[in-house]
C-alpha cells in the first residue's frame, strides 16, 4: 500500500468528496466489520479525455480505456495498471467521423492476451446512423486486425450500445459481442423496432455466429453481459407492445439462446428512452443485476440477485430512491460480496456512490466515491473488481473533461 | 389552420407560459415529435405560450445549433446558461417536455413522445383554453 501511495501520489479518503487533483490526507474507516480505503489513482488519461471503462483479465490485470478528443479527431486508447503505475497509453483506433456519445461509448475486452475493442463510426447515408467498428488483437500473432464493421446488414441505421465478453470455445478465446441493431428501424415508412443482436467473433475478428436475440427492445439503453456457470448472460431494457420498458435477460448455452425473461415486473410504461441500461456481474452461479427504473416518475436504483446463474432472481432491493439518476454498474468481489455504483443527485452536486452487499443482499457499506456532475458530460461511472478491491472510473467535468480512476479496498472481516 | 388562444390567466398578457422540450439527436421519438413542436411553435406565436428546446446532451453551443439545424428544430434552443437558470431536473426519459408557469414553476411534466393533442389538452387543463378556427 505504501508503495502505491508513493507510486501514484495518491490520496486516501473515505466519506470525503474529491473532485480533482490530489490530496495528502490518509483516512481509513470501518463499519460493520468492513474496513475500506478509498484511493484516487493518478490518471493516465490527459485533458479532453472521457468515456472511460475498466476491464480486467483472468490474471487480475486491470485495463483502462478511454477516448481522447482533439477538435474533430477522436482516439480510443488503453493503458494497463502495472506495479509501477499505468503503462504508456496505446491507441487502438482513431477517426474524425466517430459518433461520440456520453451514453454509448467504446468498450475493451481482454482475455488470455487477446483483446477486442469497438467504437461507433458515422455511416455515410444518415446523420443519426452509425456502425459498430471493431479491432481484434490476436496474442498468437501479436497484432491487431484491421478495423471492421461487426454487423453485416449493410443498413444505414443506428448500431451501438455494445457489450463484450470473452468466451472460450474448443480451446479458443473468442469474444461474444452484443449490440442494439437498428436495421429494422429503416424497414418501413415509420421508424421501426430496435433489435438486440449478438455474435461470436474469433481472435482475428471473423464472425463465427450471429443471432437476433430480441426483435423489439428499448432504443437507447446500454446492454451488459457476464459469464455465469451456465453460460453468458445478457441483460437489457426490453420494450413490450404496450411500452413497458423493464429489464430482461437471455442466456446462451450450447449454441442456443434462452427466450427473453423479465428480471422483475417494474411495469415502467413510457413511450420514450431512459438512456439508462442495466448492469450485470456474475461469478459462477452467483449473478447480480442492477438497474434504474422510474415508474410514476419515482426514480429507483434496484438490485436483484440470483444463485442459480439467472434461472431465478430475488425480489429487488431498492438501493437508492428518489434522488438518483441511475447510471449503474456492478461487480462481484472475490469473496462473493457485490458492489453496485450509481449516481446520487441529492444535493447541488451529484455524487458517485458505491454500496457493498453480501452475497445474500445485506447492505454492508456505502461509500461516496467522488463528487461529480449530474450532467450528461460526466457519463457513466464504470466499476471493476479485482480480489476485494473495486476500481472506479468516471469523467471529471471541469474546465476540460478528464478521466479519473479510484480504487476502494475492502477488508471483509 | 388558424389557432386562437383564450388565456384565462390574470398575468397571461404580461408573461409567458413556456413549453420546454428536451431533445437529443440520438432519440428517435424526439425526432418524431419535433415537427409537431415546430408547427405548434408557429401556431402559438401570437399567444403567451412559447416553446423552447433543450439539447439533453449539453453539447457546446455551436455543436448544439448544428444538431438543431440537422434535426430541423425551428423553435429556440436554450443556452446552457439559460438551462441552468431554469434549474430543472434533467429528465430520466427522452423525450420529456415540461410546462412552466410564468414564474418558471413546473406545472406539468410530460414524459415520452407527445402529440399535438397531448400538449393542447395539457394547456387546457392549466386553464389555457384553445380555440382552433
Amino acid at each position: 500500500m505504501q508503495k502505491l501511495i508513493s507510486n501514484f501520489k495518491a490520496c486516501f479518503l473515505l466519506g470525503i468528496l474529491f473532485s480533482s487533483g490530489f490530496c495528502s490526507a490518509v483516512i481509513a474507516a470501518s463499519a460493520n466489520s468492513i474496513s475500506v480505503s478509498l484511493e484516487l489513482l493518478a490518471s493516465p488519461a490527459p485533458s479532453n479525455s472521457s468515456l472511460s471503462r475498466l476491464v480486467r483479465d483472468e490474471a487480475g490485470q486491470v485495463y483502462l480505456s478511454w477516448v481522447n478528443q482533439d477538435n474533430e479527431l477522436a482516439q480510443l486508447v488503453y493503458s494497463k495498471l502495472m506495479d509501477t503505475g499505468w503503462s504508456n497509453p496505446i491507441v487502438i483506433g482513431e477517426g474524425a467521423d466517430w459518433f461520440i456519445n456520453w451514453a454509448d461509448f467504446p468498450m475493451l475486452s481482454v482475455s488470455n492476451g487477446n483483446m477486442a475493442a469497438h467504437w461507433l463510426r458515422i455511416s455515410d447515408d444518415g446523420a443519426y446512423d452509425y456502425d459498430i467498428e471493431a479491432r481484434f488483437y490476436d496474442e498468437k500473432n501479436r497484432m491487431w486486425s484491421e478495423k471492421r464493421v461487426i454487423h453485416t446488414d449493410g443498413v444505414s441505421a443506428e448500431h451501438g450500445f455494445v457489450s463484450m465478453l470473452p468466451i472460450s470455445e474448443q480451446g479458443e478465446t473468442n469474444t461474444l459481442i452484443t449490440w442494439l441493431d437498428g436495421r429494422n428501424t429503416k424497414a418501413g415508412e415509420e421508424y421501426g423496432e430496435m433489435t438486440l443482436r449478438a455474435g461470436i467473433f474469433d481472435s482475428l475478428g471473423e464472425t463465427l455466429s450471429e443471432w437476433e436475440i430480441d426483435h423489439r427492445v428499448c432504443d437507447c439503453c446500454q446492454t451488459s453481459t457476464a459469464m455465469t456457470a451456465k453460460g453468458p448472460l445478457v441483460v437489457y431494457r426490453d420494450r413490450s407492445s404496450d411500452e413497458i420498458r423493464d429489464i430482461s435477460m437471455v442466456r446462451y448455452s450450447s449454441g442456443e439462446w434462452t427466450k427473453p425473461r423479465t428480471i422483475h415486473d417494474d411495469k415502467w410504461q413510457i413511450n420514450g428512452c431512459p438512456v439508462n441500461g442495466p448492469a450485470v456481474s456474475a461469478k459462477d452461479d452467483q449473478v447480480a443485476v442492477a438497474w434504474f427504473t422510474a415508474k410514476e416518475d419515482t426514480p429507483k436504483v434496484q438490485l436483484a440477485l440470483s444463485s442459480d446463474s439467472g434461472d431465478t432472481f430475488s425480489e429487488p432491493i431498492v438501493i437508492a430512491s428518489p434522488e438518483t439518476n441511475g447510471r449503474v454498474d456492478t461487480a462481484i468481489l472475490k469473496a462473493g460480496a457485490i458492489a453496485v455504483s450509481w449516481i446520487d443527485i441529492t444535493e447541488a452536486h451529484a455524487k458517485i456512490m458505491l454500496s457493498l452487499f453480501s452475497s445474500q443482499g445485506v447492505l454492508l457499506h456505502t461509500s461516496v466515491v467522488a463528487k461529480t456532475s449530474a450532467s450528461r458530460r460526466s457519463g457513466f461511472p464504470i466499476i471493476e473488481s479485482v480480489g476485494d478491491s473495486v476500481f472506479v472510473t468516471w469523467t471529471d467535468v471541469g474546465e476540460t473533461p478528464q478521466v479519473k480512476v479510484a480504487r476502494l479496498e475492502f477488508e471483509l472481516n | 389552420m388558424h389557432l386562437t388562444l383564450v388565456i384565462n390567466s390574470v398575468v397571461a398578457d404580461e408573461v409567458d407560459w413556456r413549453i420546454v422540450n428536451y431533445w437529443s439527436e440520438w432519440c428517435a421519438p424526439c425526432r418524431v415529435e419535433i415537427p409537431m413542436f415546430n408547427a405548434l411553435f408557429n401556431d402559438l406565436k401570437a399567444s403567451n405560450v412559447s416553446i423552447v428546446g433543450i439539447n439533453f446532451d449539453e453539447d457546446p453551443r455551436d455543436i448544439t445549433l448544428d444538431i438543431a439545424e440537422e434535426l430541423g428544430v425551428e423553435f429556440p434552443t436554450l443556452t446552457i446558461e439559460e438551462v441552468e437558470e431554469l434549474a430543472l431536473r434533467a429528465p430520466d426519459v427522452m423525450p420529456t417536455t415540461y410546462l412552466l408557469s410564468p414564474t418558471n414553476e413546473v406545472v406539468a411534466k410530460l414524459i415520452g413522445l407527445q402529440s399535438r393533442e397531448d400538449i393542447l389538452n395539457q394547456l387546457a387543463e392549466l386553464g389555457i383554453a384553445v380555440q382552433i378556427n
